[in-house]
């Protein structure tokens, strides 16, 4: 391989990366707010794809595909976001603060819960998502050499992608809203003292984080052409190692640490091919729970 | 303004609060003293509605706050500082108080939206007379985690003003304070009661509640032994033998 192709690969994964660090806010969000992990996030979030497909098959078909995709997105961004209020409520909502495993195994249940309802109403066989974004940007959007150009598709799901963290970051730090989110998660008690119902912030957190994924969920659906429930547990794990190399609850940690996991995972993928790629993404994690067990950006917690 | 009656908390079986009753009058500071573990802060924690009691009631302003969790308790008026700091260690001293400010505004306004919109210049304008009442303008833009022990004490106080309560817990305000900076809290809690704020105020610095209450109650092992004037309560004999007999300890922090 040529020193350009790594380049390739790089800006590629970066690229790709955008939908991992999604996927890795929603796990930090939650954690960082309720200290707990929400397992059914990343399902949650392809629940939203789905529905987006739903919603296209009601309304227009086939190569017709009436819906245009940033409305794709859009409403696989609010359905996610409902689907992880739902979650909230059957597996947070109710359980005792203390409970934590209970919690845990709860989100676990809900996890197979939807990847079933996914299995079900699909017969298992993985759905095309259209292709939202063919004949609407130029591919390859910029070509700098028959080596090296940079794909349309991308470049639009990894704008897309920055524009909701930004998004996301005013909503936290320019709102009372963010606030009050920001309130919760650091100092629990004191902020119940401030007039804050933890629980509405609790399920505010959710919504956002459900949003966020929904959108991702899409994203990778647009990227790779196909929804299917055996990319539940890969993004899952994807997710989770994004938000551990991050630093659990840090949202420059998650963005960070999703383009990088992203850009290696596409050298890895050049190297060695698809079936060793995620050996070294493991490895990349191990090295970090050995090395920096906090992550990038993570302090040592404490917190009462 | 507050009636606690019969109120009691059990851990297991331990009665941190055993058979309680106390009021606090309108425009009072109010003392509630005792050894350590006799179960003052376990009482704060019940009536901010941080713990539900085991038996009792709680009447604050006529209304029935026995159960109401904290958010509640908040919007009937009374707001708290804890014994161990609780800041919001990650924010600035002016988004401390822009907090508790808001969910004040919200309340005033009855307006839902005022958490999600920008505040109202009134509601700047109180986080700017809570910072220069706290001695804290200097440091607005400070994270509250890096101010000094002290100042962190007077910030959580201003927090808990700027809720704009009419009714005040404070929870061992002085604890950790010099003698100087405790001179300063009197004249402030001096000030608040003049305008208008009751405070029932918690504390082992003895300099602190035997100048500033006008009346005080003394718990030991989660009853009250004794209640009355500041100089009655030190005259009393049940109060000195727990003081005293309670052995290891004393009347320290």
């Amino acid at each position: 391989m040529e020193f350009v192709d790594y380049l390739q690969a790089v800006t590629d994964g970066v690229m790709q990366g955008a939908y991992y660090a999604l996927i890795g806010i929603g796990f930090t969000l939650i954690f960082g707010v309720m200290n707990k992990i929400n397992l059914a996030y990343a399902a949650a979030a392809f629940g939203g794809a789905y529905a987006s497909l739903g919603v296209a098959a009601l309304i227009g078909t086939g190569d017709d595909f009436g819906l245009p995709p940033l409305i794709m997105f859009l409403v696989s961004a609010i359905a996610a976001g409902l689907f992880a209020w739902i979650v909230y409520t059957i597996c947070f909502r109710f359980t005792p603060d203390h409970y934590e495993l209970a919690t845990l195994m709860a989100t676990v249940g809900a996890f197979f819960l939807i990847e079933e309802i996914a299995v079900h109403s699909t017969a298992g066989e993985p759905m095309d998502f259209p292709e939202v974004l063919q004949g609407i940007v130029d591919d390859p959007m910029i070509e700098f050499s028959d080596a090296f150009a940079i794909r349309g598709d991308l470049l639009t799901i990894f704008l897309l992608a920055l524009i909701a963290m930004g998004l996301l970051l005013m909503l936290l730090y320019r709102t009372k809203l963010g606030l009050a989110t920001r309130a919760v998660a650091q100092q629990r008690t004191a902020a119940q003292l401030c007039g804050i119902s933890v629980d509405r912030t609790n399920a505010t957190t959710f919504i956002i984080a459900g949003v966020l994924g929904g959108l991702a969920g899409a994203m990778i659906g647009a990227a790779v052409g196909v929804l299917s429930p055996l990319l539940f547990v890969p993004l899952t794990v994807k997710g989770l190692i994004v938000t551990v190399i991050g630093g659990l609850g840090s949202i420059p940690g998650a963005i960070v640490a999703g383009l990088l996991v992203g850009g290696l995972e596409n050298v890895f993928l050049a190297l060695r091919g698809i079936t060793e790629r995620d050996m070294y993404v493991m490895l990349l994690l191990f090295l970090f729970l050995a090395f920096r067990p906090q992550g990038l950006f993570g302090k040592k917690a404490v917190r009462d | 303004m507050l009636e606690v009656v019969n109120l009691s908390k059990h851990f297991g079986g331990v009665r941190a609060v055993d058979e309680l009753d106390f009021r606090v009058e309108a425009g009072e500071i109010f003392g509630l003293i005792g050894p350590n573990g006799s179960g003052k802060s376990t009482t704060v924690n019940l009536i901010a509605g941080i713990f539900s009691p085991t038996g009792g009631t709680i009447v604050f302003d006529g209304e029935d706050i026995t159960e109401a969790p904290p958010h509640v308790t908040l919007h009937a008026g009374i707001a708290r500082t804890f014994q161990n700091i609780r800041l919001f260690n990650n924010m600035t001293v002016w988004e401390n108080l822009w907090v508790a400010q808001n969910s004040a505004e919200q309340k005033r306004t009855g307006n839902p939206l005022a958490r999600w919109m920008g505040g109202s210049r009134r509601a700047a304008a109180a986080v700017e007379e809570y910072l220069d009442f706290s001695n804290l303008a200097h440091k607005r833009d400070e994270l509250a985690g890096n101010l000094a022990f002290g100042e962190q004490r007077r910030l959580e106080v201003a927090r808990a003003l700027a809720a704009q309560p009419k009714f005040l817990l404070l929870d061992e305000p002085a604890a950790g304070m010099n003698l100087e900076e405790v001179k300063e809290l009197d004249e402030r809690l001096r000030v608040l009661r003049d305008r208008g704020v009751t405070i029932l105020l918690v504390e082992h610095v003895m300099e602190l509640v035997m100048e500033v209450t006008d009346r005080i109650a003394v718990l030991n092992f989660g009853r009250k032994i004794a209640e009355g004037t500041p100089s009655e309560v030190q005259q009393n004999q049940a109060v000195k033998d727990a003081y005293l007999g309670a052995g290891e300890g004393g009347a320290d922090a």
